[in-house]
């Protein structure tokens, strides 16, 4: 080829790259008037007038579940007795003005709660009050779960992610499961997230470091005084690169005892303090929960969920239990190889024996 | 490079509003995913346990922008170096309770938190009241803190404003969002004035008025109008509980758009210090329609105002001269 017919070429590519770029920016430009934003996501909060609901759905309706550019619509279930005090709720969301929000559906009916719903978060139960231990509550959450999960079966959208949160939280999401069968056994979680914040805070607490700098604690097991918040593989990004939590805190005593025992018992210190159940926090870890769930974790770090137990570190399967996950593409994965060590292994396995006495107390308010 | 945190004070932190402010302002609704922040929480001894619940359950939720908590009984250790200050505490309106049933009470509050803002906040604070009654709060606050600049002292009336937005996007079955400029002139009480005059609504053929959409002046004149003005007495008869949601919401728009600037051809209310403009009283805390840029409000001028509208505004004027007057008789 001579210069002449190269030059031409290159012309052509030239004039043909211009054109392609300028065509990509107008079909761009146009696509903003056509408005193309995402469809609204259905989000269920059951116990929707209650505390926990009251600042969980201002949270989801400003974007903090599911990220700023997605709408949602919002549908509120709770009880007859409580209708008026949820109509209420929804007056103040309408009143709120939410860009993000484009329904709100408030019920008594389960049935229409669950119609078509792509996230289900369960709050609605029993309030555990001052004094009251989550055994105490158990058998009236087991009705109110089994009945809920066959109106989630026949309603919900397919592939509804569900997050438990009304205390026993692991029994009831069992017994979710249990009555809904034909839902995936990974799409029912139960909410320990609430455990693995504290635990941060905790240790963001004792080293006098950002809480954004803690990462990678575990909670393990049930969501209950018998859970463990292991920190055996967390670590703090320090100046000088990632530490170990072990290593910096250098107090292995209390890592073994206060610590575990002020984040098992955080919720009944809340409840002393406030006369009240925790419900800000809860919110917030549920939409952490569910956010790290739909959008994935970031990288190199893990969170807690309770999930469907498959055997894994030797724990019982068939059991909702609270495990490191890492979540990509709308699914949870369990955190594997991580090294046990013996204090470890009886904390983990307390907590499984607890989970097998509450899923038999569970059977036994059913018959 | 992360930006300097910024500390937000919310007095009657333990209350019902704050609970559902605290999170909010946590979470970077308030001021930008990007702003960090300490918090510092306000309240009576009596609440100083329920006040620390409220900081426990903070750090509990492990909030990767909020560097700090403050909770305190003592005012002078809540306005300590805040740039933002939001006063919730007061005494909530119970079913059945009209504003003036309250007003002595805040009145000695506000003159109190007055001198501590004064001496210990930030310069350039900015204080938004939101304890009823918003309006005259917010002026003994002023003056009593003759130091703070006027236009750093103003009052939540985007309450009402956005739930004007809400009843004409539900009348007209439209999003929210599709809708803007409406205007919550005077006090933020039952003789507030909801005006959709200048209001549009973003349609498939452009931005068209409100009132063109409506078609229908009556229930604009009249049912629109009481349903914005007793909204807070219907959250109270359905929750038996003042609306704090809401509250804690439009406080967080009212911040944020003060802070980060009014959309382009949008305006918000906001109860601020009046310059006499649309004749309305100088010298009075009164809603007027505003944009804001670069941190600063500004008044929107000349809209029109018809006769229907002129009569709305000098009424809420009225009363809001009378409370003045009440408040002052309060602290003699």
């Amino acid at each position: 080829m001579d210069s002449m017919e190269y030059l031409q070429l290159l012309q052509k590519i030239l004039v043909v790259s211009v054109s392609l770029y300028l065509f990509s920016k107008i079909i761009k430009h146009m696509a903003t008037f056509i408005n193309v934003g995402k469809e609204p996501l259905r989000v269920l909060v059951t116990g929707a007038a209650g505390q926990i609901g009251y600042s969980l759905v201002p949270m989801i309706a400003k974007g903090m579940m599911l990220g700023q550019d997605q709408p949602i619509i919002l549908h509120l279930l709770d009880i007859e007795p409580a209708m008026e005090a949820l109509n209420g709720v929804k007056m103040e969301l309408i009143d709120s003005a939410f860009p993000l929000l484009k329904g709100v559906v408030a019920t008594t009916n389960a049935m229409e709660a669950c119609e078509d719903v792509d996230i289900a978060i369960m709050v609605g139960g029993y309030p555990r009050k001052e004094g009251m231990e989550r055994k105490d509550v158990m058998s009236e959450n087991v009705s109110i779960y089994k009945d809920q999960a066959a109106a989630l079966e026949m309603n919900a959208a397919p592939n509804c992610k569900i997050l438990v949160v009304a205390n026993p939280a692991n029994t009831n999401a069992l017994i979710l499961k249990e009555f809904a069968p034909s839902i995936p056994e990974k799409d029912i979680t139960c909410l320990t997230r609430l455990d693995h914040n504290r635990a941060l805070g905790q240790i963001s607490e004792k080293l006098n470091v950002d809480v954004s700098y803690v990462k990678n604690v575990i909670l393990w097991g049930n969501h209950s005084s018998t859970q463990y918040p292991d920190v055996n593989h967390a670590t703090v990004i320090t100046d000088s690169g990632e530490k170990s939590v072990n290593e910096l805190v250098a107090d292995d005593q209390w890592l073994k005892t206060e610590f575990i025992t002020t984040v098992q018992q955080r919720g009944a210190a809340i409840i002393k303090a406030r006369k009240l159940s925790s419900a800000m926090s809860a919110a917030s870890a549920a939409c952490d929960h569910i956010r790290d769930w739909v959008l994935g974790t970031p990288k190199g770090t893990w969170v807690s969920m309770g999930v469907y137990s498959d055997g894994s570190y030797g724990i019982p399967s068939g059991l909702i239990y609270s495990f490191p996950v890492t979540c990509e593409k709308g699914e949870w994965s369990i955190v594997q190889g991580l090294k046990i060590d013996e204090f470890s292994r009886e904390k983990m396995d307390a907590t499984a024996k607890e989970l097998i006495e509450e899923k038999a107390i569970a059977h036994s308010c059913l018959n | 490079m992360a930006k300097e945190p910024v500390r937000v004070l919310v007095t009657g932190a333990a209350g019902q509003i704050g609970y559902a402010l605290v999170p909010m302002i946590a979470r970077g609704i308030m001021l930008g995913a990007d702003q960090p922040v300490i918090l510092h929480m306000l309240d009576i001894p009596p609440a100083a346990e329920a006040l620390n619940g409220v900081k426990m359950e903070l750090i509990d939720a492990a909030f990767p922008l909020l560097k700090g908590v403050v909770a305190t009984t003592d005012v002078v250790e809540g306005c300590a170096g805040v740039n933002i200050a939001v006063m919730v505490g007061g005494f909530p309106r119970k079913e059945g309770m009209e504003r003036k049933d309250v007003m002595s009470k805040n009145v000695s509050i506000y003159k109190s938190q007055a001198s501590a803002l004064e001496k210990h906040a930030a310069a350039n604070c900015k204080v938004l009241v939101v304890a009823n009654p918003a309006n005259t709060n917010a002026l003994i606050l002023k003056e009593f803190a003759p130091s703070i600049p006027e236009k750093n002292i103003t009052c939540l009336t985007r309450l009402d404003h956005n739930r004007a937005l809400g009843q004409i996007s539900e009348r007209l079955n439209v999003q929210v969002s599709d809708v803007k400029n409406a205007i919550i002139w005077g006090n933020h009480s039952s003789s507030q004035y909801p005006d959709v005059n200048h209001a549009t609504v973003k349609t498939p053929a452009g931005e068209k008025p409100v009132r063109e959409l409506v078609a229908n002046d009556e229930w604009l004149n009249g049912e629109f109008i009481a349903t914005v003005q007793q909204r807070g007495a219907a959250i109270i008869k359905a929750r038996k509980l003042s609306s704090a949601l809401s509250a804690a919401s439009s406080a967080c728009d009212h911040i944020r758009d003060w802070v980060l600037g009014t959309p382009e051809g949008t305006w918000v209310s906001m109860g601020v210090y009046s310059d006499g403009s649309y004749n309305v009283p100088a010298g009075l805390i009164y809603s007027f329609p505003v944009t804001c840029v670069s941190g600063e409000w500004k008044i929107v001028q000349g809209l029109h105002i018809d006769e229907f509208s002129r009569k709305k505004l000098d009424a809420t004027a009225e009363e809001l001269t009378e409370e003045k007057a009440l408040a002052y008789s309060c602290i003699s």
